[in-house]
């Protein structure tokens, strides 16, 4: 029998993310702060393995759907169900803004929580390629080498779900094109089922399977895409979906203005 | 470069120095010229030679080690204390709502203005002054403390709770670290003030320290031994504030601020 090497590395990979991925369930999902409604009955399947982006306006909630799949923020009403195999997935979360302690060695920060977790510390900050800044104390460290020390604390865990809060929002444009080959490649290679905010368009269309958008606190666009990895930013496809997606998101705010003028008039 | 660099860095060393020494040069030919009659405030040789002659006696050393005493014990337990509630009252906002008004209250209270009743409560003895010390050195811990738990950073705190951090894990790795700047602050603000507290405490009544021994000279119009004694003052002064700095250095090399 002949079989096709490269075939079968793909179909194993795949095997392996559904293995290693948790399945990620939202029914009815509902969050209010004094009296406004920020999540408004969200239904959200996500499979194992899958890389989805959220995106929207600031403001629309996206930060505190992520905030309530982590379990960080109780909603008031449906359910959020992450599951795999029978014992409770492993959930990690990226912030915005690192949050390293400042008073922890990079080392220390990345075994956070983890019992003689030193050697495993180590080889997660080596996948970020900071294996020589172990000892250095955060406040020395650029702003993409401390998100690099949050994505080892993050991965070290290994974790099946993954959440990232915008973690790469405050980085410069070529620090954040790194931080994203780095994030797919980590990705591609351990197969956990990732759920990133973003209010990056480009960022979304680089990174994602499938793209969301949220618009006052409810799901307004869900959309596959098929581009193959890793994606070029230059090509044609790549510029169509981006165009596509910024245009759905930005068209609410039009429909305000044109709304206001018609007051006006 | 080095020659050239070694001078430079004397310079910047000695630097803080230069005023004091200016002062005592213009302070020694006032008083040899009878600018200064040396009833009001002797030469400062003649300081030296008594400041040679109390050590050369042993009777320095004794005084200093009975103000020492003092000072530290008042320290520890004024400090020691005001670290505790402080600690209590950060953590536990049901501690807090029951104590910290009692203590805002008491903290108005001048501790010097309590010495007639301390006199009463426990005499002119060594507890006196304790008392004395340590309620004034309690409050700039207690406030520095409280202030510094409650000024941890949340976001901080949210991130080791999602790591799996609670309880003293997350006590000792998060919040007490994050208090401890101002909690050293603290530290500083209570030694700067022990020693005032202890001029005053020891002059009340006592048979030994620093205090006494200027309050004798001063009967005896012995101008030169009181000066010694204003000077030893600021040395350790000088002294506690050097040791505060070389622990802030020590526990926060993890803040650029303090490199």
């Amino acid at each position: 029998m002949q079989t096709n090497p490269i075939e079968e590395n793909r179909v194993s990979q795949a095997a392996g993310k559904a293995a290693r991925g948790a399945h990620l369930t939202l029914r009815g999902l509902g969050k209010r702060y004094a009296g406004r409604t920020v999540l408004d009955g969200v239904n959200l399947k996500i499979a194992p393995g899958e890389f989805v982006a959220v995106v929207g306006r600031s403001g629309c909630g996206k930060s505190t759907l992520l905030r309530a799949i982590a379990g960080l923020e109780p909603p008031d009403a449906g359910q959020v169900r992450i599951g795999g195999g029978g014992k409770p997935p492993e959930v990690r979360m990226m912030f915005q803004d690192a949050r390293l302690l400042p008073w922890k060695t990079v080392l220390q920060n990345v075994a956070l929580g983890l019992d003689n977790g030193e050697a495993r510390a180590h080889a997660a900050l080596a996948s970020v390629g900071l294996a020589e800044r172990a000892g250095d104390w955060p406040a020395v460290l650029s702003g993409g080498q401390r998100q690099r020390v949050a994505l080892a604390r993050a991965l070290v865990h290994e974790p099946q779900l993954l959440l990232l809060d915008e973690p790469l929002g405050a980085l410069d444009a070529l620090t954040r094109i790194e931080m994203q080959q780095l994030i797919e490649s980590l990705w591609t290679r351990r197969g956990f089922t990732a759920v990133l905010v973003t209010h990056d368009v480009q960022e979304a269309v680089v990174l994602a399977d499938r793209i969301l958008l949220i618009e006052e606190g409810r799901l307004a666009l869900d959309l596959d895409v098929g581009l193959a990895r890793p994606r070029g930013r230059g090509s044609v496809d790549f510029g169509s979906l981006e165009q596509k997606v910024l245009d759905r998101v930005l068209r609410v705010h039009h429909k305000l203005v044109d709304d206001r003028e018609i007051q006006h008039a | 470069m080095a020659p050239a660099r070694t001078p430079a860095r004397l310079l910047a060393a000695g630097a803080p120095w230069a005023l004091p020494l200016l002062l005592i040069v213009v302070w020694q030919a006032a008083a040899q010229t009878g600018l200064m009659s040396s009833r009001i405030l002797p030469e400062p040789w003649a300081v030296a030679t008594a400041f040679w002659h109390l050590a050369m006696s042993g009777e320095l050393w004794t005084h200093l080690k009975v103000s020492l005493w003092r000072a530290l014990a008042g320290f520890a337990v004024g400090a020691g204390l005001g670290l505790l509630l402080g600690l209590l009252n950060g953590s536990s906002r049901r501690a807090a709502v029951l104590l910290d008004t009692t203590l805002q209250m008491v903290r108005n209270i001048p501790a010097l203005a309590l010495i007639p009743l301390v006199i009463l409560w426990f005499g002119i003895d060594e507890a006196a002054k304790l008392f004395l010390l340590s309620v004034g050195v309690f409050f700039p811990m207690y406030l520095n403390t409280f202030h510094g738990i409650r000024a941890v950073d949340p976001a901080l705190i949210e991130m080791a709770r999602s790591y799996g951090l609670s309880g003293w894990a997350l006590y000792r790795d998060v919040i007490l670290p994050g208090a401890l700047p101002s909690i050293l602050v603290g530290v500083r603000f209570s030694l700067g003030l022990v020693w005032v507290l202890l001029i005053v405490a020891e002059t009340i009544s006592a048979q030994a320290g620093i205090g006494y021994m200027t309050m004798n000279a001063r009967e005896f119009l012995q101008t030169d031994v009181v000066l010694v004694g204003v000077l030893l003052y600021a040395l350790l002064g000088k002294a506690a504030d050097v040791a505060a700095r070389g622990l802030e250095r020590h526990f926060l090399r993890w803040n650029p601020a303090y490199l």
